[in-house]
This record gives C-alpha cells, structure tokens and sequence, in this order.
C-alpha cells in the first residue's frame, strides 16, 4: 500500500484500501506536539529565568506548566502545586502522568508562603533545573502587599543565582507585582471564533529574546499543549504519492482523510460550498480544490475545475501530473480559466462572453467527460470569485446560471465543489442553495476551517504531510 | 568610636547580631522570605558567626543579592545600635566579616 514510487515514472496514486487510515488525525497531531515541544524547549534554552503563565481558569495554564517541565527533562524539574494533589492532577490530565511521575511533586495545599519559599531554596540549592508552582497567587494573596512583593523578589533571586527556570501560574489576569518582576509573561486566553472557541496564548513579555509573533493559537487536543505558527506554504517539489480513497457509504471521497473525517465525503448531487475570507492563502484554498479532483481522476471518473482567481495554472498542471499521469489530466480533466481571454477563444467563445454561455460551455464539457467517467459522475470545482470578477455588472444573471448548475449537477449524480469569497455579493443565494458549507479563515497567522453545514469544530489546517492534502487538527 | 559604645545596648553582640539579621533580612525578604532562608541554613535560633552567614548568602543569592542583604543587615544592627552609620567609616570595599568585628569591637568598649 506504501511502495514509493519514483516521481515523473508512473503515476503516483495507491489504493487505500481501508478508506481512510492513510493519513490518519493521530499523525499529524503527533507532528504538531513534536514541533510544539521542540519549540518550548528552545524556548527554555532562551534566556528566560522567571516565566509568568497567567490566564483564567480552564485556559490550559497548567497543561502548558507541564509541558514546559516534561522539556526540562526527565527528574530535572519540580512541580510545587498548592491547589491540588498529585493524584487529581493526573487524572485531569491524564496526558501528563508520565511527566508528573517523572519529577518532583511538592503538595503545599496547606502551607503557608514561607513553607513555599523553603520548598523553592531546597529545590534550587539541590540545583533543579525547572521549578513549576501552581499556583503562585494562591499563596500571594494571604501575603499584604509589602509583604508579597518581597517574597516574589527573594524568589528572583533565588531563581537567577542558581540558574533554575522559575514558572509561575497565576489565575490573576491583571497585572500583578509578579508582572514586573518576571523575565517572561504568557497569557492563556480563551476566545469566541465563529461561535466556536479557540484558545489563545500571547506573549507579553520574554527578555532577551526576539518575539517575532506575539499571538499563537494553541489546542489542548488529548490533554496536550501544541501550539500553532503562522500558515506555512507546503514544498510542492515533496509531491510524491496520493492515497486513493474509495467511496464512503455511497459518498464521494474528498481524497483526504482528514476532509472525510470532517464531512463524511461527498453525497452524490449535492454542492458544497468553501468560503474564505481574503487573508486565507492560495495554497490552502489549493489543498481543499485538489485532492477531490485528483481522487476523482483517480477513480476513473473526471472534473471540471474553474480556478479561483489568480491561480498558477502550470503548478496546478504539474500537481495533477505529477500524481496522476499525463494521459489521465489531458483526457479527464478540463481546466476552464474563465478569466482569460485566450482560454475563451481556445473553446471558440466570444470575447464578450456571458454567463449563459459559460453555463453551456461547462454543460458541453461536463457532457463531453462524463462518456469518459467510469461511472458517469463528474466532479465540478468552481470559483465564484472568478466568474463575479467577469461578470460584476452582471451578478443576477451569474446566480441564474449558477442555480441551474445546481439542480443539473444534482439531477445527474455529480459533485459540486463552489469556493466563494466572505465579501461575495451573491454568497448568502448560493450558501442557500448549498447543501454543505465550510469556512476558512485566518487568526494570528493561522488558517482555521470548520463546517457550518453540518456543523464541525473548528480545525487548523496545515500541511503535515502531504503538500496536496490539507492536514486538520481540532482545537479543543 | 567612643561615641558608638556610649549608645550601646545591654545587649551582647550575638542577640543584637540575630536581631539585625532578622530584621535586615525581613526588610528585603519579607517576613517569610526571611524565615525561609533561616529556616534553611538552621540558624532560625543559633546564627553562627557572620563569616559563616556570610557563605551561605552567597550559596543561596550569588555576590550582589548578599551584598544588598549584608547591607541591610547592617543598617538594622547600627540603628539597633543607635549608632551612626558613617562612624563606623569603613575603608575600602564592603566587607561585612569586617563590619561585624568593627561594631563588636565597638560594642565591648
């Protein structure tokens, strides 16, 4: 099932045969943890002694606490917990067992500060290198304020003498004596998006270090921190295999796993639609267009794709050889560029074309390929944006036209696949005609996508594996 | 240094010492950062001699923390002392083994 093949050879597409376990949600995320862990212990190498974690409660404070302890290393760190025992602990997050069981666990729920503080001077004096309490503030407010910011200044000290990394989780989300006193700051934050939440970490503060971004979205999928940086455009070049996915309970595959997943394929005759707003890259637009067009191809069946506006028609060409062959792209595949001029008098249309006559060019088309599908079916892939930008004076006649694609598409089996623009005149008409809708956005760099028919959680979507194939992780 | 032992207390030095120390050390610590420290060196009832003290600030805050702390330690002694701070004219870099003799010295006199 995974034989690699050379690329240019032969067509690089295999059959995954258990429909769905090829590219499976349990890698990427075990990807994005890697990657989130190497980042934090870069992090740790930083010169950053005192670090403040602060947030509300159920922000994921002390998940990210334990991450940063579980990178010091295995018996390097201490966990000083004045809120709860070891053993609940571990049963809320059962994730970081392993790392509690690693490390020192000092329980002080019924000590006072200066217990606390001997707790800090043992753990530094026996040179622990990181030192989590959780949480400082509990302890804080029994001291007066005098009092309180002396005790935080002998924790400084103790702190930069030794060496020791000092992580201080506060459910204070204004700012407190700490604040001032600490090398680094981190905020947890919980925001509404869409309707759905997303968890936000922000850096206020990090001496000594460059911030490049100061906001990231961050997922406590399965009790674990993995935080997300900014979109990253995939390597085209590592284009070298597409797993064929057969048919889901009489569904259409999107040709990803994780877009299976997430909408349970494709119901013959219905359209979906994309919509995204003007910060979502081309590329990640391109990892939802291209894998339902290559599985379909791949299947025996053939596709029409209008691409969105300003698309790379040669590396869209040279994707879908790449995948699928020569032979196969030239004889069942159409790519209309509606945009351009030449591709209209290539099919003979007049340059002043209307949307009736591009509905009965992709009419002809979908004709003309569906004697060569295996089974009849075609899969149209459609940028509105494309046709509002050739036809803005003519909107009413677009949506006409587009409606009448619908119930064609959906009398004949086909599949539908529209991408929209957030600002789209016509969007509220088509989402209505629509029988799935998702949406793709962007948040501090990141590109988020959930379903709105039928309603999903909101995912990230990168490319972990497969430069095609989008790879989705929820946040939770 | 006749004017400082003028001022002297009834009490002998190693009281006074402790004293300062807790009350030098509760200046900048805090009262439980104070605690914790002496807590952990185990000189919460018996302080060993400054010289002693001395290396295990050091241990615990590294040369400019012991400093600060030395400092205030003497402050709270002289003004225990009722002494003025400049009479104890110390030359040269801080030393706080050499503070402490110069003001027992003053005190025995």
């Amino acid at each position: 099932m995974t034989t690699r093949k050379s690329p240019g050879l032969k067509p690089l597409v295999q059959v995954d045969s258990e429909g769905g376990t090829a590219d499976s949600g349990a890698d990427d995320l075990a990807e994005t943890r890697i990657a989130a862990v190497l980042g934090l212990k870069q992090f740790t190498q930083r010169p950053v002694r005192t670090l403040l974690v602060k947030g509300l409660a159920g922000t994921g404070k002390t998940t990210i606490a334990l991450e940063i302890l579980k990178a010091a290393g295995k018996g390097k760190g201490a966990y000083i917990s004045s809120r709860v025992p070891k053993e609940l602990l571990e049963m809320q997050i059962p994730a970081m067992k392993k790392t509690l069981q690693n490390h020192e666990f000092l329980d002080i729920r019924l000590e006072d500060a200066t217990s606390a503080l001997d707790c800090v001077i043992q753990l530094t004096a026996k040179k622990v290198r990181t030192i989590v309490f959780d949480s400082w503030d509990g302890l804080a407010k029994e001291l007066e304020p005098k009092e309180r910011l002396r005790a935080e200044k002998t924790l400084m000290a103790l702190a930069n003498n030794s060496g020791a990394q000092l992580v201080f989780v506060s459910e204070e989300p204004g700012a407190t004596t700490i604040d001032y006193l600490v090398d680094g700051i981190l905020e947890l934050v919980r925001v509404e998006e869409q309707d759905r939440a997303v968890r936000e970490f922000i850096i206020h503060k990090l001496r000594g270090t460059k911030i490049p971004q100061h906001k990231y979205l961050f997922t406590l999928l399965e009790g674990k921190f993995t935080f997300f940086g900014p979109y990253a455009i995939p390597d085209y070049s590592n284009v070298d295999k597409f797993v064929r996915r057969p048919d889901i309970d009489g569904s259409y595959s999107f040709g990803s796993g994780a877009l299976d997943r997430l909408f349970g394929g494709i119901i013959p005759g219905s359209t979906m639609a994309i919509e995204y707003d003007e910060n979502v890259p081309y590329s990640a637009l391109r990892t939802i267009e291209l894998p339902p067009i290559i599985n379909f191809l791949s299947m025996g069946r053939s596709a029409i794709l209008l691409p969105l506006p300003g698309a790379n028609d040669e590396r869209t060409n040279s994707i879908l050889t790449k995948t699928l062959g020569k032979s196969v792209v030239g004889d069942r595949l159409n790519i209309l560029n509606v945009v351009r001029t030449s591709d209209v008098e290539t099919t003979q249309m007049l340059k002043n074309v209307t949307p009736n006559e591009i509905h009965e060019m992709v009419t002809r088309e979908t004709t003309r390929l569906r004697e060569k599908s295996k089974d009849r079916s075609v899969l149209l892939v459609k940028s509105v944006s494309a046709l509002e930008n050739l036809f803005a004076s003519d909107l009413d006649s677009l949506l006409e036209v587009t409606s009448q694609e619908i119930i064609t598409l959906a009398q004949s089996h086909d599949a539908h696949i529209l991408f929209l623009a957030k600002d789209s005149p016509i969007r509220s008409r088509i989402l209505s005609m629509s029988s799935s809708y998702a949406k793709l956005f962007v948040r501090d760099g990141t590109v988020l996508m959930f379903g709105v028919k039928p309603h999903t959680g909101i995912y990230v979507l990168q490319h972990l594996e497969d430069p095609t194939s989008p790879s989705l992780t929820q946040m939770v | 240094m006749n004017s400082l032992s003028a001022t002297s207390g009834m009490e002998d030095f190693a009281t006074t010492f402790a004293n300062a120390v807790h009350g030098g050390l509760d200046k900048v610590l805090g009262q439980s950062g104070a605690a914790a420290v002496l807590s952990h060196m185990k000189m919460t009832s018996n302080l060993p001699d400054p010289a002693e003290f001395h290396k295990e600030l050091l241990t615990l805050f590294g040369k400019e923390a012991t400093l600060s702390l030395e400092r205030a330690i003497v402050r709270d002694l002289v003004t225990r002392l009722k002494w003025a701070l400049e009479l104890l004219s110390i030359e040269g870099p801080f030393d706080f083994n050499t503070t402490m003799l110069k003001i027992q010295k003053g005190m025995k006199r």
